[in-house]
């Protein structure tokens, strides 16, 4: 019995356990999770939830107000826009294109960047120099600026927005995990295990990854908040989805014109976003909150 | 000593100027169409000027040879024509370059006048309500799409209350003429009877882009302050301080303070970028005419000498406040100094 | 009069798995112008103690005592601006790793002038900075800092570190405190460097009557230095006494072996013969053993010892063990 819970009292010492113990004491990091979970089934599962196709256009009822409104239709729950689509159906759609995509896009942009961090990270001399002032340059140009000129060169269209994205994130993950793995390679446990014999490749398998990931996890969610936000300022520009892509983006650019008629057309859709971004944030503050607790103690 | 540390950032600047001249270079092959006519932005070149244009641009030799007839070109200001307006591109950008500069500017100037306080409140009172709420704040702040959060302003001051316009940098009623580009001291230069209405007008249209530009980097420069002080009043030399009999007020603002305040003027410079992007956006709402809304019309219209010429420009101004706010924070940090010099 | 007189000085830290006892009713009094050593392994709470004295303990901590008398002050009954005022005036404190208490971004100039209370100088205002500059040189030929010109205009990361740590202790006796607590100030220092200090503080003692807590994991390295020593292990007080006698004649199992570890103190230690240690190593602070905490290690130890020993006197002696060693072992 003592054994048992000897050993159970170790496995709450483990890292993970320990992060999650320090996250699950934050409130505002626990609702932004919830959030963010509740946008990702969404995002998954949306064709499944939506009471009309997004795109069927009904002439019948152009620009209803939301149905809590005196000229609302209770079948539209959210009203529907200036084509008479169905507002709440466009807004679920909506999660998988702007969520469910930067979800997608930021995954693509961490791979891409671990494997370029790592080449950055491990070679040393002139190579890791002039890695460095190219990166250095791709940093400060922005990132929404490098999306907007790439999909000037590869033409508007959401594929394009996905690697335009996907390159102009890239950048910071690189930079971002080739300075955690530098960090870690002047520890005394990785001079110790090189010391052992290992070569490079253990050394990244066995010592470094493990204590990077949590690193890795601060990277993504941070990156993610900027690909929601650039997929969706791509949209509004007109660069990114087109129509009638129910993007959130884009619906809100598509509303411009109606801001006198229905302003909510604007609102709705701007304030998904918002939530969206302010759950990833909320995920991605607690879990730096966490890491430094972690490391503290 | 120092000027060791400034001669190599001076090797950096030109080596990422080479770099970034090399990218737009690129680009004029990489994008859509013909080359000359990318480069030139002349339409339809006839078949006199067709071979003048050919020698000129190097077009019929190597990359290299191009790219340095592109060089010269630029150096000498011959940024080629716009191919929607066909006017020179390099004046297109100089007349519409201060509007962006000026709206930044305030928007800077905004977000350090309140962040900096605001953020060493958030840090001072961690955990009284006032903090909590600071700290609130700036996350929502830090989360708002721009283009959403400026709509919104719109509707609420523009079109419910009706305050402020809602686009332009004056009424046209005013004619202010151009000296500076910049609005509030041309207008004050302009020397003209109504200068006062004007400058009232004029900060009337600033007021709404300004803040809303102003919303991101506030939020920002709130976060980082809080950050970087709660992590300096955790060092060693506070206690220290604070056991040497100083008060809090005098601990704060010999040592913390400055400690604090060089991680933030590095951030600084790097979110420096993402505020002339968000600067883009905010033009284009409030059809303020700048850099931004210049280019993002360039693109629509796949302008592709003035998304070039565009691209050159934001990225040098970009580079610049990078290099000049390293150097800052060098010359300010004694620690960064060593590491400069050994 | 007593200096200091701390009775059952509890620290208690608030984490996820409860409250940890850190530091266990542990006693300590000074008196005017002695040094005072306290030893004891890291994480025996000795620099709590030094932190709980100071007050720059943080919030998660919890401070409970019977008594904790400054001066015949009780410092815990005082209000926290009154407490901050008194401690400020009178008790110094300098720390391990010198380099990182000073300001990096300030001169050492600026750093040593603010510590000059301004009770110090006299006349108007407008010549206080030349006073200052003055008493600052004054400070550092104190410490033995001879390059007083190129020292106050570097930065601390230009200073080594023996240096950094004399700065500290000009910076420290710049108000003329009653006690100077010095945490391991030693640690990070060379040997050469190390006595230097040692000889520093242990003059400054006796010229200007200081008080010196004095803070070391390393009984033989500070024992010529103190006049009286504190034993610590795992928060728990104990023994402590006259360092000569507490030598000659520990009456608490740790101390016997602290002692008996180093070759110094054992002058017919015979050769190649191994030198005594107690078996197992320190428990961690979420695991501490119920009762005397030496317990599981002891080689004494009976079923008495799952109650916290009381604190025993003899002469001016002070020990808590249930089974004291009474008598040293016949030569």
């Amino acid at each position: 019995m003592a054994k048992f819970q000897w050993l159970q009292h170790k496995t709450e010492h483990g890292p993970l356990s320990q992060l999650w113990a320090s996250f699950r004491q934050q409130h505002s990091a626990v609702i932004g999770l919830i959030l963010f979970g509740f946008f990702g089934l969404i995002a998954l599962f949306g064709p499944l939830l939506t009471p009309y196709d997004p795109y069927l256009q009904n002439p019948d009822v152009l620009l209803l107000p939301p149905s809590w409104d005196d000229m609302g239709d209770v079948r539209y729950l959210l009203g529907t826009d200036d084509l008479g689509r169905d507002q709440f159906s466009r807004l679920i759609k909506g999660a998988s294109y702007t969520f469910g995509i930067a979800l997608i896009t930021a995954l693509g942009a961490l791979l891409l960047g671990l494997l370029l961090g790592v080449l950055a990270g491990m070679s040393k001399g002139f190579r890791a120099s002039v890695f460095n002032h190219i990166l250095d340059l791709a940093l400060t140009i922005p990132s929404l600026l490098l999306a907007i000129i790439i999909v000037a060169i590869l033409g508007p269209g959401l594929m394009n927005t996905i690697w335009a994205i996907m390159l102009a994130l890239l950048p910071q993950f690189v930079h971002g995990i080739r300075n955690t793995i530098l960090q870690q390679l002047e520890q005394d446990y990785v001079v110790a295990y090189r010391l052992d014999g290992a070569n490079n490749w253990q050394i990244l398998r066995h010592v470094i990854f493990p204590n990077t990931w949590e690193q890795l996890t601060v990277l993504f969610s941070m990156a993610l908040s900027t690909a929601i936000l650039d997929i969706a300022a791509l949209g509004f520009l007109g660069l990114g989805a087109q129509a009638p892509a129910a993007e959130w983006g884009l619906m809100v650019a598509d509303a411009l014109d109606l801001i006198y008629l229905s302003p909510w057309s604007i609102a709705l859709p701007g304030l998904l976003i918002f939530i969206a971004v302010l759950s990833v944030n909320l995920v991605s503050d607690g879990l730096r909150t966490a890491v430094r607790k972690r490391q503290e103690s | 000593m120092i000027w060791h540390y400034l001669i190599r950032r001076l090797f950096l600047l030109s080596f990422v100027f080479f770099a970034l001249t090399c990218f737009a270079f690129s680009l004029g092959h990489l994008f859509p169409g013909d080359a000359l006519v990318n480069f030139s932005g002349i339409q339809q070149p006839d078949d006199e000027l067709l071979p003048i244009l050919v020698q000129q641009y190097q077009l019929d030799n190597g990359y290299l040879q191009q790219y340095i007839a592109f060089l010269q070109r630029i150096l000498q200001g011959d940024w080629g024509l716009s191919l929607a307006s066909q006017q020179p591109v390099l004046h297109e950008l100089m007349q519409v370059f201060p509007a962006t500069l000026e709206l930044v500017a305030y928007a800077l100037l905004i977000s350090f006048v309140l962040g900096v306080p605001l953020g060493l409140l958030a840090a001072i009172k961690v955990n009284h309500w006032s903090g909590r709420a600071i700290s609130t704040i700036a996350l929502l702040g830090y989360s708002l799409p721009i283009f959403w959060w400026a709509l919104l302003m719109i509707m609420l001051f523009s079109i419910g209350l009706g305050w402020f316009p809602t686009s332009g940098r004056i009424s046209v009623l005013y004619e202010i003429p151009v000296v500076t580009g910049f609005m509030l001291p041309d207008i004050l230069l302009s020397g003209q009877t109504y200068w006062q209405a004007a400058m009232q007008d004029a900060i009337r249209h600033l007021w709404l882009p300004a803040f809303v530009l102003a919303t991101y980097p506030t939020t920002v420069m709130i976060r980082f302050t809080r950050d970087a002080m709660l992590n300096v009043w955790q060092q060693s030399y506070i206690k220290t301080a604070r056991a040497k009999g100083l008060r809090r007020s005098q601990v704060l603002y010999r040592h913390a303070l400055r400690n604090a305040m060089l991680p933030v003027l590095r951030q600084l410079g790097l979110q420096f970028s993402t505020l002339v992007t968000l600067a883009m956006i905010s033009e284009l709402i409030f059809s303020w005419p700048g850099i931004g809304l210049w280019l993002l019309d360039s693109i629509s219209q796949r302008n592709y000498p003035a998304i070039q010429g565009g691209l050159l420009v934001i990225s040098s101004l970009v580079i610049l406040v990078n290099i000049l706010m390293d150097i800052l924070h060098t010359l300010l940090n004694p620690l960064a100094r060593k590491q400069a010099n050994g | 009069m007593l200096l200091l007189d701390i009775r059952n000085l509890t620290l208690e830290l608030e984490t996820s798995q409860g409250l940890i006892r850190a530091v266990d009713r542990v006693s300590l009094s000074l008196r005017e112008g002695e040094i005072r050593g306290l030893v004891g392994e890291s994480g025996s709470g000795k620099s709590l103690i030094a932190k709980a004295i100071v007050g720059v303990l943080n919030q998660r901590w919890r401070i409970k005592a019977d008594r904790f008398h400054w001066c015949g002050v009780d410092l815990l009954q005082l209000p926290y601006d009154q407490q901050r005022k008194i401690i400020g005036r009178d008790i110094a404190m300098i720390y391990q790793e010198p380099s990182k208490c000073l300001d990096p971004t300030a001169l050492i100039a600026e750093q040593l002038h603010e510590s000059i209370p301004n009770s110090q100088l006299k006349g108007s205002w407008w010549n206080r900075a030349r006073q200052k500059r003055k008493k600052a040189i004054a400070l550092l030929h104190k410490v033995g800092i001879k390059e007083h010109q190129s020292v106050l205009e570097s930065y601390p990361y230009q200073l080594s570190e023996g240096v950094c740590q004399k700065v500290m202790i000009a910076m420290a006796i710049a108000k003329n405190p009653k006690l100077l607590i010095a945490d391991e100030p030693t640690t990070a220092l060379e040997a050469s460097t190390q006595a230097q200090l040692f000889r520093l503080i242990s003059s400054l003692n006796q010229l200007k009557s200081m008080s010196v807590l004095l803070i070391s994991n390393e009984l033989d390295s500070i024992a010529r230095y103190t006049h009286r020593l504190s034993v610590l292990y795992c928060g728990q007080l104990v023994e402590s006494g006259e360092t000569a006698k507490l030598l000659a004649q520990p009456y608490h199992p740790y101390t016997d072996a602290l002692i008996k570890s180093v070759p110094e103190f054992q002058p017919d230690l015979a050769p190649k013969s191994q030198l005594y240690a107690l078996p197992g190593s320190i428990p961690t602070l979420q695991h501490l053993p119920v009762g005397c905490r030496l317990g599981p290690r002891c080689p004494n130890a009976r079923r008495e010892c799952v109650h916290t020993p009381s604190l025993e006197r003899k002469q001016h002696h002070y020990f808590s063990c249930h089974f004291p060693l009474q008598y040293k072992e016949p030569r």
